[in-house]
């Protein structure tokens, strides 16, 4: 195994090089055996919290069954009044930016720094894409209308008496979901500075490039669910 | 895992006990990390965009199975059709991206158990829900008032509790729907004019209703193509079950703002749904 030795180091300026976060100059911390068992453990950790966010989400999931299973026609209405296509495209961006998430992962541990940093930028482009689309063409067009959550609910037009509740879990879910999304995007500007400023991630660090991968991917599977749930009854 | 041994101090240990980090240029830590292959990624995005389209696809043929064959399907078949198909786009995503199946079994463990515990939380819940109706008889006779003694609306007991986020909403016993009717809307002058003029026609408040509510563009029948065939909208199916949603203004929803409102509502009760191209 010779990527990490043999990576040509000649462009890289000496600034860069020498400093004590370059990546070839950040040790593990001393009291793991090796770096792999030091990189395991962040890695078990950031599991343990992400269990947690699915937790977390699991609280809304299990009101939005009760409700629906008490109200199934202020759900149908309330799901009327999304357009799927929305929630179609944000699924998709969502899921381009786990695989180039994923792949910068892949690239940092092969120490193709360029690749790397340019797999970041996409993936924080799709969460500001991702953002942009629920703002302007979901939260913005229903919330002056009056379908808003809990009292400030003021839409003269609903069928049902229940919908102020759907309303209630619609913008609790997605609005939670889409707080992540900000949280993930800000892990991953973390990781972009830190790679331009001290090229900091490489094959034998990492962590913070795969933890944040890792969250992403939660941010992703929650929307995975959340979609059909809220999108697509019938 | 092959260690280097170029330095013999360190045959029995996996590790230079010498170094205080422990950074041996020679150690190669790629032995415990897992590559991805480049094209198994791609493939897996695309299976994954694939299975969105099948998700979207599910729910549309859904529909387009209620309109044309007139069958109601059961509600359980779109939970349980979309809802398999999230759970294998998660499972692919969590093995593949996530490469738990490529790491320690301790990671799987760990998300499996989360998953449990969800199982838990949501499957006692259901059953509460499910089984509510049981317990009412049998407790009808032991059932006390309970709570505080304090109402929902008394002061705070500190007022630095007082703080107040959302507006402070009395309907007078009305619910929040009625309410938001009966108010009216910025965006909805329609609406207030009926309100307040007496004279004003119903059909002047649906065309105000349907100029800015989203319609039902998936049942759209546009070119009558199946009415041509005799698959009247709804028609022949029995509503006892449905949950989709019934149009028309619920009997007696104004009678206390316009009496008279409670008598035309029932003779309009029999046609309501079918001559707005639903």
């Amino acid at each position: 195994m010779t990527m990490m030795t043999d990576t040509d180091t000649t462009n890289i300026p000496a600034r860069i090089l020498q400093s004590p976060k370059h990546w070839r100059n950040r040790p593990f911390a001393h009291h793991w055996r090796t770096g792999d068992e030091e990189f395991d453990a962040a890695k078990l950790g950031m599991w343990l919290f992400l269990s947690t966010e699915i937790l977390l989400f699991a609280g809304i999931f299990c009101g939005y069954a009760i409700f629906r299973l008490l109200y199934p026609e202020a759900w149908a209405n309330g799901s009327h009044y999304l357009d799927w296509r929305f929630g179609a495209a944000n699924t998709a961006v969502l899921l381009v930016s786990s695989w180039t998430a994923a792949n910068s992962v892949r690239l940092a541990q092969l120490d193709k720094q360029f690749w790397f940093k340019i797999n970041i930028v996409i993936t924080i482009i799709c969460a500001a894409l991702f953002l942009f689309i629920k703002l302007k063409f979901e939260y913005l067009a229903k919330l002056p209308a009056g379908k808003a959550p809990g009292t400030f609910f003021s839409y003269p037009f609903a069928h049902d008496p229940h919908e102020p509740l759907w309303w209630s879990l619609y913008y609790i879910g997605t609005g939670l979901h889409a707080f992540h999304v900000i949280v993930g995007a800000i892990l991953f500007a973390v990781v972009l500075w830190r790679a331009f400023r001290y090229q900091s991630y490489g094959p034998t660090q990492y962590t913070l490039v795969e933890n944040s991968a890792l969250y992403w991917h939660i941010v992703d599977v929650i929307w995975i669910f959340l979609f059909p749930l809220l999108y697509l009854i019938h | 895992m092959s260690q280097d041994t170029t330095n013999s101090d360190t045959t029995t240990l996996g590790w230079d006990p010498t170094d205080p980090h422990g950074i041996n240029p020679h150690d190669d830590d790629h032995h415990g990390h897992f590559v991805a292959d480049y094209r198994m990624q791609v493939t897996i995005l695309a299976i994954l965009l694939a299975f969105t389209v099948v998700t979207v696809g599910f729910y549309n043929l859904e529909q387009w199975v209620e309109v044309s064959f007139g069958i109601l399907l059961p509600k359980w078949v779109n939970i349980a059709g979309v809802m398999s198909i999230a759970v294998v786009k998660a499972v692919l995503v969590g093995a593949f991206f996530m490469q738990l199946k490529y790491d320690k079994v301790l990671n799987t463990f760990v998300i499996l158990f989360c998953l449990f515990c969800v199982a838990l939380f949501l499957g006692f819940a259901m059953i509460d829900l499910d089984d509510r109706g049981l317990v009412d008889p049998m407790k009808a006779g032991e059932i006390q008032a309970g709570g505080t003694g304090v109402g929902l609306n008394a002061a705070p007991a500190d007022p630095r509790f007082a703080v107040d986020l959302a507006p402070k909403i009395n309907t007078g016993g009305k619910s929040l729907v009625q309410y938001a009717r009966l108010n009216g809307n910025k965006l909805h002058p329609g609406l207030n004019a009926y309100r307040d003029n007496p004279d004003m026609d119903e059909a002047d408040f649906w065309s105000e209703f349907y100029g800015s509510h989203a319609t039902h563009r998936d049942e759209l029948d546009e070119s009558n193509y199946f009415e041509s065939l005799g698959f009247a909208h709804h028609d022949a199916v029995s509503t006892a079950n449905a949950s989709h949603p019934r149009h028309g203004i619920t009997p007696g929803l104004f009678s206390d703002v316009d009496p008279a409102e409670g008598h035309s509502a029932g003779g309009e009760h029999a046609t309501e749904s079918h001559d707005d191209g639903h």
